[in-house]
């Protein structure tokens, strides 16, 4: 079905066109981009005013994690979609530690299979790095390449064998795979729960110290300089971390860094009252670590800016603070995180969308995250100024445990794309 | 004489930690904790003002003394008391703590005294129930009429607390009774020194209240007027936190030597249970200086007076 999307304020980061016109869309892709143009095209069976707003590339995210298969009451891989498509993103890898783990080629299609038939969005599977994400032998990262898996990882258990770990970026390299990595010495992050510090100590919790991530970093970027192999720092949460990623990439590492959108808004005050929805690993860090990452962002220095999507139940989060599970559910809040930068100054509109739609797409070697003719016609339509109240109960995924909860947010997604057809549009078009 | 008669309502619904606690709010637990500590010193029986409710006694971790203390103090003021050690039953059926306080909540009890092993608990439950509900002792975090019953203590055998040089030694990381302590000796103008291995004095602690922090305890015993010794787990002595138990008891042992660097007329607190020889030597603990079976004591006053700010209506 033909599409004209006409007087919009296009946003393309990957070439920096920012500048109003209409787009026409045919047969899923986007066959002309109108600069200037502000009537819709004729020939389109679907013509949208969009009134001035924003049409931007879909999200790209590289990071969630859904309950399907084994724990499909947290969340499924259609139900993950609807929120994703409301929050703006068109595709997204999903994480391998499901029950059973996506350790082998038959799961890779299985989830590939489900998100075809049950998704709104593009989904891409992430194979595990090593067989169970038991850390002890390597998967079968060359077959799960071949069926479609798009990076590996061990997810939230980072892998502890540095040799292990040696040996599989020696081999990923050579079939050509990029690993996903959360820099994490475990034996210091120990039993943590909220950021080590000052505030953890009065409040009586046990904190994860910056210096876990750190060492880990060091770790895997020094593993990924010896081997060869790209890899990508998974929730990077403090700006030293991404000067480690940066002194590799000096030395001609091949290392991406990502963060979570959360970690960008909030910092460890927001737990407050032992509010478990703020417990997410790595932890909410300070406010000085916070803006750290902000005017990194500023610069360029976090290729990718991920939800970290992870569905808990009640029942996983309505304990006391110590025992309740990680995790936040964050699909339909990144790109209200994002534009929170831009309306209180750091970032341009431009800065904001690039670590989620061009950049994120190149590291995986993926042709969406751009506004440009023959691209994929996956479109958001979105009101940057739209400010709304974010209520748990509004939210679409299956968990809704998000630490949003109550805030008032700025910028809404009005319309997604996903191939030139809608499959979103917010009640307040109805 | 009569004193200025002057009007502090109690306008907290819970008590779960100090923090939140106005200094006028803690001198009128304490002034009303002494009342109850005189009556009971003359035999007198205190006005039943809890006559007619429930206190449920919920501690999911094991402490015979706190409960017991805050037991006696309920039926002394006339309550009904169920006392429930959780650690025991529910729990190992899988039950949460949200479940069993809507359990108990459905019940209609007037306080729900908990205890329980993770900081910030008593705060969720209280969230979850109507009724009023006292932190027992959550995780490291808080144990709010642990910090009272110091704070009576010292008042009652110094006659203020204000200006006070007062030296908490021990597992300081570890440590409820010293964030409670602290931080309620802080806002009555006392000076607290904080005062353990390295390993286990965390940073920030004068956002706590405390006036120093510091590894080197004859220094900080130097003109004190209270000495409070914590207990150190024994887990944690051998090898984790620091190397023995000998070289503990070197560096941060109360021994009758050390003690004279603080005042001729400094008085020795314990929280208990003590583990004698390791933290405080027995001629020490036992001696005319240690004030620790008053602490016990004031613990039931200060328990019947927070249960009768919370629960009884008006004083």
């Amino acid at each position: 079905m033909s599409l004209s999307i006409f007087n919009a304020r296009l946003l393309d980061p990957a070439t920096g066109l920012d500048t109003t016109g209409a787009i026409f869309a045919d047969k899923g892709r986007i066959r002309e981009i109108s600069q200037g143009r502000t009537t819709a095209h004729a020939e389109a069976k679907v013509a949208i005013d969009a009134g001035g707003l924003c049409l931007a590339p879909g999200l790209v995210d590289l990071r969630v994690k859904t309950g399907e298969p084994g724990d499909e009451q947290k969340e499924t891989l259609a139900t993950a979609s609807r929120s994703a498509v409301a929050g703006g993103i068109t595709s997204f890898v999903v994480m391998p530690d499901t029950k059973p783990v996506i350790d082998d080629v038959a799961l890779v299609r299985f989830i590939a299979e489900r998100a075809k038939v049950s998704a709104a969005t593009r989904i891409y599977p992430a194979g595990a790095l090593t067989t169970g994400l038991r850390g002890e032998a390597m998967a079968e990262i060359g077959l799960m390449a071949d069926a479609g898996a798009v990076v590996f990882t061990n997810g939230d258990q980072p892998v502890g064998n540095a040799s292990l770990l040696k040996r599989a970026m020696t081999y990923a390299a050579s079939r050509g795979a990029t690993i996903m990595s959360r820099p994490d010495e475990r034996a210091l992050a120990g039993s943590g729960v909220m950021n080590s510090g000052a505030l953890a100590a009065r409040m009586g919790l046990s904190g994860i110290p910056v210096e876990a991530e750190w060492i880990g970093a060091m770790r895997d970027t020094a593993l990924a300089e010896a081997t060869g192999c790209t890899l990508i720092l998974d929730q990077v949460s403090t700006p030293r971390t991404l000067d480690i990623a940066a002194a590799a990439r000096d030395r001609g590492a091949k290392v991406f860094t990502m963060a979570a959108a959360h970690s960008l808004f909030f910092n460890e005050r927001d737990v407050g009252d032992y509010l478990t929805y703020c417990k997410v690993n790595p932890p909410f860090r300070t406010e000085e670590t916070r803006q750290g990452l902000i005017a990194a962002l500023k610069r360029g220095e976090i290729d990718a800016v991920v939800s970290a999507h992870d569905p808990q139940p009640p029942e996983e989060k309505r304990l006391p603070y110590g025992e309740a599970a990680f995790g936040a559910a964050g699909l339909e809040t990144v790109l209200p995180a994002l534009l929170s930068l831009v309306h209180d100054g750091p970032l341009s509109l431009l800065e904001a969308l690039a670590p989620v739609t061009c950049r994120p797409a190149d590291m995986l070697g993926l042709p969406q995250g751009r506004l440009a003719e023959k691209a994929l016609a996956d479109l958001i339509l979105f009101d940057p100024d739209k400010p709304w109240l974010c209520e748990r109960e509004n939210l679409r995924s299956r968990s809704t445990n998000s630490p949003f909860d109550g805030r008032r947010l700025q910028g809404r997604v009005l319309r997604t794309f996903v191939g030139g057809e809608e499959v979103f549009a917010h009640e307040s078009l109805a | 004489m009569a004193r200025a008669a002057y009007h502090h309502s109690f306008e907290h619904e819970h008590l779960l930690s100090i923090e939140g606690l106005s200094p006028l709010d803690i001198s009128l637990i304490l002034d009303l904790a002494d009342n109850y500590a005189e009556a009971t010193r003359a035999g007198r029986r205190p006005d039943p003002v809890l006559s007619g409710t429930t206190v449920v006694n919920l501690f999911f971790e094991n402490s015979t003394r706190t409960m017991s203390s805050f037991e006696i103090a309920a039926r002394r003021l006339g309550a009904d008391v169920v006392s429930m050690p959780v650690a025991a039953s529910s729990v190992k059926k899988g039950e949460t703590l949200v479940d069993t306080a809507m359990t108990l909540n459905a019940m209609k009890p007037d306080v729900l005294v908990v205890r329980h092993s993770a900081s910030g608990g008593p705060k969720l439950l209280s969230r979850k129930v109507d009724c009023a509900v006292v932190n027992a002792g959550d995780g490291t975090h808080e144990h709010p009429t642990q910090g009272l019953l110091d704070t009576l203590t010292i008042r009652r055998n110094k006659g203020r607390v204000e200006g006070l040089k007062v030296v908490i030694c021990g597992d300081i990381a570890h440590s409820r009774v010293a964030r409670s302590t602290t931080l309620a000796l802080h806002l009555l103008g006392a000076e607290v020194h904080l005062c353990a291995p390295r390993t286990l004095l965390p940073s920030g602690t004068e956002t706590w209240g405390a006036a120093s922090a510091t590894t080197d305890f004859d220094k900080a015993l130097n003109g004190a007027d209270v000495v409070m010794m914590l207990r150190l787990q024994l887990e944690r002595m051998d090898g984790a936190y620091l190397p023995s138990r000998r070289e503990y008891f070197r560096y941060f042992g109360l021994t009758g030597e050390r003690l004279a660097l603080a005042k001729p007329d400094a008085i020795v607190m314990h929280p208990g249970p003590m583990n004698r020889g390791i933290e405080i030597e027995s001629a020490i603990a036992e001696g005319d200086r240690s004030v620790i079976t008053e602490q016990v004591e004031m613990g039931v006053a200060v328990r019947e007076a927070v249960l009768h700010l919370l629960a009884g209506g008006a004083t």
